[in-house]
């Protein structure tokens, strides 16, 4: 599987086989947020850039914003997450996956964190 | 965190979107300052603010406040009922220690609070969810109990876990920076239908109240700031005045329905 980059925001990304790219939150995040109650997701062939918001999610009385890790056109979103969003808990890297982005230029994933960074970050 | 220094704005009274496009905007002066900063404000009219993912069908259809503007913050929470309360919002940059988790800075503005209370003769406390807490998803944020929430035990009454809350707060966590709205219920707002009618500090005080909403964010504002032992400093102007043409370009998003009805 390929490697998984960061954001500081606390997105995570993995490039996919197609060219394409996963992108959800972090463990930290979800459970730095705790109690989920709603996900608004983007729509399918909306265009991001790098550090633009793609959704926002509530949880108990605080909105946040899903940042986009790298640029392109989301080309898939996780439908059923907003009914689901304890699997954004129990499986932040598998099943609570948020949207998938055909990237501008896959290189963008380079100035990301990889794990062991992004660890140091959350630690810091 | 620079400058040790808390920067507090005392803004007058302006409409819903005004006050919104204000607050997004004090989030990006708690980012430029590199600390927190806090604008205090009432409103022109009575407004209800709902919580940015809230059914606006959900409030147009509650009777009890029919007929009032609504605004939709884009902070989480429930429905407030403004016009008789003392609203704040603070934002703090999430590099500042208050800007961790949403919790850490509930909990920072409503323990100043409480403390304040005291000072003046109330019997407050931090909210500790029970099993009598009212419905988490009610319309209005004044009939919701969330943890760290202030609730005060009315002057000659038993203390009950369902004592009223007094003040909540919500967030906005952006970026860089946390927004966080709050409101603290001076009175009851008589202009609203029965369910809407929270009891405030003025029915749960004893005699003799001598407090005003002047005199009780004062020293709020300054325990914030010795909470993190840096100087409270009042604004000579409102912080609208000093961001008009950004205010006014930015409440236009606030005036479109398309916000407003974004849920």
């Amino acid at each position: 599987m390929a490697e998984m980059k960061f954001a500081k925001s606390h997105e995570w990304v993995r490039p996919e086989a197609g060219g394409l790219a996963t992108v959800g939150i972090s463990k930290y995040a979800v459970e730095a947020l705790t109690d989920l109650v709603f996900m608004q997701l983007p729509p399918v062939g909306r265009k991001v850039k790098a550090g633009e918001s793609l959704g926002e999610i509530e949880s108990v009385k605080a909105v946040s914003d899903i940042y986009a890790p790298v640029s392109g056109e989301i080309v898939e979103v996780n439908a059923a997450l907003p009914n689901q969003l304890d699997t954004l808990g129990s499986d932040p890297y598998g099943a609570g996956w948020i949207v998938r982005i055909k990237p501008d230029d896959p290189a963008e994933m380079s100035g990301l964190l990889d794990q062991t960074a992004y660890d140091a970050l959350v630690k810091s | 965190m620079t400058g040790g220094v808390l920067p507090v704005w005392w803004d007058d009274a302006a409409d819903g979107p005004t006050n919104m496009a204000a607050d997004e905007l004090l989030a990006e002066e708690a980012d430029r300052r590199g600390g927190p900063v806090i604008r205090l404000y009432s409103w022109t009219e009575p407004t209800v603010s709902l919580g940015g993912f809230q059914r606006l069908v959900e409030a147009e259809s509650c009777a009890a406040i029919s007929g009032l503007p609504i605004v939709r913050r884009p902070s989480g929470g429930g429905a407030i009922i403004h016009g008789t309360d003392l609203t704040y919002a603070a934002a703090v940059p999430k590099s500042h220690p208050w800007g961790g988790t949403p919790q850490t800075l509930y909990d920072a503005m409503h323990a100043a609070m409480v403390a304040v209370l005291w000072d003046f003769g109330f019997d407050a406390r931090l909210h500790v969810p029970s099993a009598d807490d009212p419905p988490a998803d009610a319309l209005l944020c004044f009939s919701r109990r969330s943890p760290g929430d202030v609730v005060v035990r009315g002057a000659g009454r038993p203390a009950r876990p369902t004592d009223p809350k007094v003040m909540g707060s919500a967030q906005r966590r952006l970026g860089t920076t946390v927004l966080q709205h709050g409101s603290l219920l001076l009175a009851t707002c008589l202009g609203v239908g029965g369910e809407a009618r929270h009891e405030g500090l003025r029915e749960l005080a004893g005699p003799p109240a001598d407090w005003t909403a002047r005199s009780l964010a004062d020293r709020w504002t300054a325990r914030v700031a010795e909470a993190v032992n840096i100087v409270r400093e009042v604004q000579p102007a409102t912080f609208t005045c000093g961001h008009l043409p950004e205010v006014a370009a930015r409440a236009s998003r606030f005036r479109d329905p398309r916000w407003t009805g974004r849920r």
